[in-house]
């Protein structure tokens, strides 16, 4: 075959503008306006069968959903657990106790938090009998009562602040929603600091006890006020400790079912977090 | 090393010292005189230097001396054991190969080349990672190691892969070259030998004739009108005569060496062997050679690197396929050139025709009978009760000098080799087939006398004694039927004699001009029974005729001809339908050429010449308007006086053309004459004369039995069985290739679009991602590979060789045609299925689809620990990743299903696959290994933390099965569509 022969820019250019717009054939890009209409008109036809066909398998599948329950819940068997005030980068909490503007958005997270466990609020919720499971039929579903007294410190009655102001920062941890969970035994959250001892914990309600009352839950549709058990830790440095520093570990215990040691999971059922107090 | 096409050849500049290679390391030094030769330093070749150190004094010495040297024999040659002994001593005559890549280093570019270094450098991320993880972290994960291990892994195992076809393509096509040994005449020990070149040692008496490559260094010792073309040793064209007398001191310019592997391109010549292998001249500068730069292929700059792999394959698959059926390809290149092909010019004798004379047509009784000139000759048509026949065959085995050599008794008659010329070794098989055994009949009648065929005589007679009555002769002759008839007075019919009439005459007059216009030759026979007077024991004189030569009595006409081969009119009618024109070159007679070309279908039923025209119409040729006339037959001295501008003409104007009386030089006239129209052109070609013209057209044909070793060089192909058939079988294996590719191609690529989008749809629409790296990987070095390499054994479509071959210019192997298809259409609906699939493992976990929408940021965040989903449940980060790479495994699976139904599709470009069929083993064997690998990486325990895809229920399988069979019927119908509304707008925008 013959070798290609070079073209000169020139030759190029001018190729170029015949194939941008070719007047003898009236082709715009190598098309006809019949053609490029043609050619249209067959993908928007074809395009718009598909986007009919595809809503169409969509709405099918979703009309096969249950609006309270997800078909499938194996894939979370066991919730994990996640602290207040929300952390925005890293589960390290630091701050300066003699600048309120350093612990703020703390406070205002937690208050922001415990809203919904206003006495207000919860005024019309059930007031359930302790240490059992709670199971219902519906049709309505009613949530138990969470009395946030039991918090002592950490609830905010007494001291808006959450101890952040007295160098006692209160950290909340909740354990995740999951529709059907029924613990078994007398879970609790146990928390632990780690390394060196720093610090002294202490957990509220005592023990860290998570009472069985709140479980199952039944979901957003049925179970409409749900209010999550909590727990509140609250960290008290030892005056004779230099570093004000300390790393606490949280796990879910006493409940064979709720699993808290995964490789890859590092929230479920356990939660670590880090306290920097400056002075 | 010399295969290759005419870039292989040294031409002076590449013998430049400045631009030479080092010379190769001195090669194993055995006997005595090897040593005092080879004595060069290693610095740069030099072909001043070769001169000046070749130390051969062979071509100064007297017969004498050379035959005293090399111990001898000039007539004999060598004892076949002294050959024997100096072979085992000096080793084959071959050069030593030339160093090629090492395997290691072949290996390591596949391991290590292209696409491959991406995904190493991604392995060692991984482990780098991993590294880093575990010297900061206690309790890594081991994620990062996994990940790591198995990237690679599976580069190890693609760049094996890839490695195996390379070596397993390349090793198959060094066997094409061993296919077609070189042999060289030798003559030990007083006989002649066709031995292998390796086999010739220094001192072998060979003889070597025009088309020959020369086996070894040579001193010639006769020669006869000896040309050698040196230009692959020293660039001149121009052939140079040899020899046997000293002209020069320089071994180089002397007139009586002969070099190795340079052509002999007429005469012949003798001439003892003065050096083989590595040391001949050609040897020692072997390393220059042996740097042969293989350019890339344009089909293989065509194509991306990951189809690379499939494009070997397929092309290595069908070279050996063509193999299988007589066509030897020495460039995988011609394979798809051949496809593509849209002019055949072809030889006559032997490609067209069987190269062997057979009886065609009988006159006898005033009736002409045809003879089965097929292969097999098992039927036979012509009444063969009548007295006419059984003298007419007598005569016909009996005067007849043609012999068949001995022991042959288990072939067919057909096959049996003969001695004595074309014409009466024909009649001598016809008898012998028809009639009855010859060797008995000869004995029952014994030759007393002959007067053999000449020119002048144009006859031949033999006196025989008679069969029935031993004491009288008989006299039978045969020759040109005019010459017989005129000795002949009296005729027979059905075995009576009667005497010669006018109506006879004429009969014959017509018979004759009838055969003859079939192109074939054609006798006459007649018979004398001789009178008593010529009893046993009568000396008959043929020099002064002492018996007389008047009177005969007329028996009949036998006409012959070098009939087509049987599957030849089948092939240019192939030809025809598929738009190839074939174009018949000979250098016949014109009227056996058009008979010929009448017989096998060039020029098709019902179509004249002009000619033809003006004999029936009784008006000249001028006047007869060309336009009407599809059909010409161009005599050679015609050709001669044409300007390129008239024989364009004639290509253009003219269907069906023959070229007769031509000179292998007017070949080339016409190969370019087609190529200046723009024809893709094939040639074939035997003689050294025609390797200008093959290696002029885009795929020279060579023949391997009758052809030369110069004309296949020259070639791009060799035809094994000499038969056009065979061309056209790989025309068709050609454009099946080229189908293939395309449709494994528009496979590939269609994936390509389930696989860009899901990252476009995370970016735009803030979904979880819907397919990760790591299953793109898998689907495009695991599930992918087999079907798409499964595409290239599918057999051809029904229309293979119904439509016109392809423009080379504007049907590219990859258009926008196939671009829209792939991409535009086939891969939307798949797309589609990975989406839903998707949306519907996400929706039955608890994240409806309109909740996804801008989730991305929230998701992807790991100290996000509580995301809630639709119907109020909290996640962790890792929970919600294991249901993201969930739905990566789901999307993964449905590009597989919907694969399964682009496989099929992919199968035909214009058949139903109802048509088509599933037969393609491989195929199927395709989807089951892809579903099987899916399912494997879906569900083996472990595949979680290695490649991160996780089990899936059933139920989600299914998903993508309606757009599988979207995918299905979308594209039935559409070729439904093409198929009834040809050249429609539907074709014209989507057939790929």
């Amino acid at each position: 075959m013959t070798k290609k022969e070079k073209k000169s820019f020139n030759q190029c250019m001018a190729e170029w503008k015949l194939f941008l717009y070719n007047p003898t054939t009236r082709e715009f890009l190598g098309r006809t306006t019949k053609s490029w209409g043609l050619i249209l008109l067959f993908y928007l036809v074809f395009y718009g069968f598909l986007a009919a066909l595809f809503s169409f398998t969509m709405w099918a599948m979703l009309q096969t959903l249950n609006d309270e329950v997800p078909k499938y819940r194996d894939q979370i068997p066991s919730p994990g657990l996640m602290v207040f005030p929300k952390p925005v980068t890293a589960l390290d909490y630091s701050f300066r106790v003699s600048d309120p503007e350093s612990y703020r958005g703390y406070v205002d997270d937690l208050t922001k938090f415990l809203k919904s466990y206003d006495l207000e609020e919860q005024k019309n919720l059930t007031a359930c009998p302790d240490g059992a499971l709670r199971e219902q039929k519906g049709p309505t579903y009613t949530a138990c009562q969470f009395p946030v007294v039991s918090l002592k410190g950490c609830s905010g009655v007494e001291d808006p602040e959450f101890g952040y102001s007295t160098g006692n920062p209160c950290i909340l941890v909740k354990m995740n929603r999951i529709i059907g969970l029924k613990p078994q035994g007398k879970p609790r959250i146990n928390c632990i600091s780690k390394g060196e001892k720093t610090a002294t914990l202490s957990t509220y309600p005592s023990n860290g006890t998570i009472d069985l009352k709140y479980f199952p839950y039944y979901g957003k549709k049925l179970h409409v006020r749900y209010l999550q058990p909590l727990v509140a830790v609250q960290v008290a440095f030892n005056t004779t400790s230099t570093g004000k520093e300390v790393t606490v570990e949280c796990k879910i215990d006493g409940s064979p079912n709720l699993r808290n040691q995964d490789d890859r999971d590092k929230f479920l059922g356990r939660v670590v977090f880090k306290i920097t107090m400056h002075a | 090393m010399e295969f290759g096409k005419t870039r292989g050849r040294v031409t002076p500049q590449e013998l430049n010292p400045s631009s030479g290679p080092k010379p190769k390391r001195v090669p194993k030094m055995v006997g005595r005189r090897k040593k005092e030769k080879v004595k060069r330093k290693k610095n740069k070749a030099n072909i001043e230097e070769l001169k000046k150190e070749v130390v051969m004094d062979d071509h100064k010495l007297t017969l004498e001396e050379l035959s005293r040297r090399y111990s001898v024999d000039l007539t004999k040659g060598l004892r076949p054991e002294k050959a024997q002994e100096i072979l085992d001593r000096d080793g084959p005559n071959t050069l030593t190969p030339p160093p090629t890549t090492p395997e290691w280093v072949k290996f390591c570019k596949q391991l290590f080349g292209g696409f491959s270094i991406l995904l190493w450098t991604g392995a060692i991320l991984c482990f780098v990672a991993y590294g880093i993880q575990t010297y900061f972290n206690e309790e890594p994960t081991k994620d990062n190691l996994y990940l790591g291990i198995v990237l690679a892994v599976v580069v190890f195992i693609t760049g094996c892969f890839s490695y195996y076809q390379e070596a397993k393509s390349s090793k198959i096509m060094e066997s094409f070259k061993s296919m077609v040994p070189q042999q060289a005449l030798v003559i030990r020990g007083g006989e002649k030998m066709q031995i292998n070149v390796q086999n010739v040692v220094v001192g072998d008496l060979v003889e070597v004739k025009g088309g020959d490559r020369i086996p070894a260094d040579i001193r010639l010792i006769s020669a006869q009108g000896c040309k050698v073309d040196n230009s692959s040793l020293t660039g001149e064209s121009e052939p140079q005569s040899r020899f046997p007398h000293f002209t020069h001191e320089n071994l180089l310019e002397t007139r009586n060496i002969c070099f190795f592997s340079t052509n002999c391109v007429e005469g012949t010549a003798r001439g003892i062997v003065i050096a083989t292998g590595d040391s001949t001249v050609m040897g020692r500068i072997a390393s220059l050679t042996s740097g042969l730069a293989v350019g890339q292929t344009p089909i293989a700059t065509e194509i991306k690197h990951f189809i690379h792999i499939i494009t070997m394959v397929c092309l290595t698959l069908t070279a050996k396929r063509m193999a299988k059926k007589n066509c030897l390809v020495k460039n995988l290149e011609a394979v798809e050139t051949l496809g593509s092909t849209s002019i055949i010019c072809s030889d006559k004798t032997g490609t067209l025709t069987q190269n062997r004379m057979t009886v065609a047509h009988l006159w006898f009784d005033k009736t002409t009978y045809e003879a089965d000139t097929s292969e097999e000759q098992t039927v036979n048509t012509f009444a063969k009760d009548s007295d006419t026949w059984f003298i007419l065959a007598r005569i016909a085995g009996l005067c007849n000098r043609a012999d068949f050599k001995p022991d042959q008794e288990t072939l067919p008659i057909a096959k049996r080799a003969t001695t004595g010329d074309a014409s009466e070794s024909a009649l001598l098989k016809f008898i012998e087939q028809s009639y009855s055994s010859v060797k008995e009949m000869r004995e029952k009648s014994p030759k007393v006398a002959e007067i053999p065929f000449n020119s002048t005589n144009k006859y031949q007679i033999s006196i025989h004694l008679r069969e029935d009555s031993s004491q009288t002769h008989v006299l039978l002759m045969k020759g040109a039927p005019e010459r017989i008839l005129a000795f002949c007075s009296s005729y027979l019919l059905n075995g009576q004699e009667y005497s010669m009439d006018e109506e006879m005459k004429e009969a014959f007059q017509n018979a004759y001009l009838e055969l003859g216009g079939l192109g074939e030759r054609v006798l006459g026979f007649c018979f004398l029974n001789l009178p008593n007077t010529f009893s046993k024991g009568f000396k008959f004189n043929t020099d002064e005729v002492n018996f007389p030569m008047e009177n005969f009595c007329f028996v009949g006409l036998i006409s012959m001809i070098d009939p087509p081969r049987p599957a030849v009119p089948e092939a240019v009618c192939k030809c025809r339908s598929a738009g190839i024109k074939v174009i018949m070159v000979t250098g016949d007679h014109p009227i056996t050429a058009k008979a010929i070309a009448k017989g096998v279908g060039i020029i098709s039923e019902g179509t004249e010449t002009a000619e033809d025209t003006t004999a029936q119409l009784k008006v000249h040729v001028r006047q007869i308007d060309s336009r009407d006339v599809k059909a010409i037959v161009v005599h050679g001295s015609d050709l001669k006086d044409m300007s390129s501008a008239q024989l364009d003409e004639i290509l253009r104007n003219y269907t069906e053309i023959v070229f007769a009386r031509t000179s292998p030089q007017q070949k080339l006239i016409i190969v370019e004459g087609c190529q200046r129209q723009g024809n893709v052109v094939a040639a074939t070609g035997d003689g050294v004369n025609d390797s200008p013209a093959l290696k002029k057209a885009d795929i020279g044909i060579a023949m391997g039995i009758t052809g030369s070793d110069v004309s296949k060089q020259a070639a791009d192909m060799i035809l094994l069985d000499d038969n056009f058939a065979s061309i056209v079988t790989g025309v068709e294996e050609g454009r099946l290739i080229f189908d293939n590719l395309k449709k494994s191609i528009a496979y590939t690529l269609t994936s390509n679009i389930p696989e860009i989008t899901p990252f476009l749809l995370f970016i735009i629409l803030g979904i979880p991602l819907p397919l990760g790296t790591i299953t793109i990987l898998c689907i495009d070095l695991g599930t992918d590979m087999v079907p798409a390499i499964s595409l290239a054994y599918e057999s051809a479509e029904s229309d293979i060789m119904k439509r016109a071959p392809r423009d080379p210019k504007n049907d590219k192997l990859v258009n926008y045609r196939l671009i829209g298809m792939a991409y535009g259409q086939i891969g939307m609906i798949q797309a589609l299925a990975g989406f839903f699939t998707y949306f519907v493992i996400l929706a039955e976990n608890g994240f409806k689809p309109a909740d996804l929408l801008g989730i991305r940021h929230d998701w992807e965040n790991s100290y996000v620990n509580d995301l809630e989903d639709s119907y109020g449940q909290q996640w962790t980060f890792e929970q919600r990743k294991i249901l993201e790479f969930t739905c990566q495994t789901g999307f993964f699976v449905s590009i597989v299903i919907v694969q399964w139904a682009d496989l099929i599709i992919c199968k035909t470009r214009r058949n139903s696959v109802f048509q088509q069929g599933m037969k393609n083993k491989i195929l199927i064997f395709g989807i089951l290994e892809e579903t099987f690998l899916a399912a494997f990486l879906c569900y083996t325990p472990g595949m979680d933390m290695a490649l991160r895809m996780y089990p899936l229920k059933i139920f989600w399988w299914l998903c993508a099965i309606p757009y599988s069979i979207l995918i299905f019927i979308y594209d039935e119908v559409r070729k439904f569509a093409i198929r009834n509304h040809p050249g429609g707008w539907l074709e014209r925008e989507t057939y790929y």
